[in-house]
């Protein structure tokens, strides 16, 4: 992928993510656990 | 290989670092915390009056939701009866992520310790002071093995103990705000 379509693509696969983390409740809170896992398994 | 790899490293990069700032403004000035992400102040629910209940029943509550009263932020905690009192702990206090998460656990050491918990929807008015004496985390440590780690067997209530006793685990006792 060239330099500019790969700017394009994370523009906006990026926005699409925040609409959903936004408006899909369900979405955040699966993306918030799948932090907390990783963060519990990781820390100290 | 190495180009499409770094490019979906980056991608990753950005979507973490959306995530992180997405959610937390989202929840900043909520009514409570979301499950990783800190809210605001808890406004809805009863206010409890009165005696001090029975705190029993919050041996079947896996997390409650508690706030500072200043700075006016929330979070999820997990909650131990012992001896009629109710007890918090906030864990990794000498870790990196400790320093970085757990800023309500220096707040109320530090002297801010006013503090609102909600629990089953119900309002509590308390205060967090910090427990230390051996005797009381003796009980608390045992409550807390039971209910997150699995069992009271000795090995794990020593392991909770001697975290406690090297300051990796702070226990706070959520006082009534006139005791």
């Amino acid at each position: 992928m060239t330099t500019r379509h790969y700017l394009i693509t994370m523009l906006a696969v990026t926005a699409l993510w925040v609409v959903a983390l936004l408006t899909v409740p369900p979405f955040a809170r699966l993306v918030e656990q799948l932090m907390l896992w990783f963060l519990s398994t990781n820390a100290g | 290989m190495l180009r499409i790899t770094l490019q979906i490293l980056g991608l990753l990069a950005v979507l973490l670092g959306a995530t992180i700032v997405t959610l937390k403004i989202k929840h900043q000035d909520g009514d409570g915390p979301s499950i990783l992400f800190p809210g605001g102040a808890l406004v809805s629910g009863e206010l409890h009056e009165g005696p001090e209940p029975d705190w029993g029943f919050t041996d079947d509550v896996y997390v409650i939701e508690l706030q500072l009263e200043n700075p006016p932020t929330s979070r999820r905690i997990f909650v131990m009866e012992s001896d009629g009192r109710l007890f918090v702990p906030s864990g990794y206090m000498r870790s990196f992520l400790g320093r970085l998460w757990k800023d309500w656990a220096f707040e109320a050491d530090a002297g801010r310790s006013l503090a609102v918990a909600r629990i089953d929807g119900v309002r509590y008015e308390r205060r967090l002071v910090r427990v230390t004496d051996p005797e009381i985390v003796d009980g608390v440590a045992v409550k807390m093995a039971e209910k997150y780690a699995g069992g009271a067997q000795p090995d794990t209530v020593a392991q909770i103990e001697r975290s406690i006793a090297d300051g990796d685990t702070w226990i706070f006792e959520l006082a009534p705000r006139d005791a």
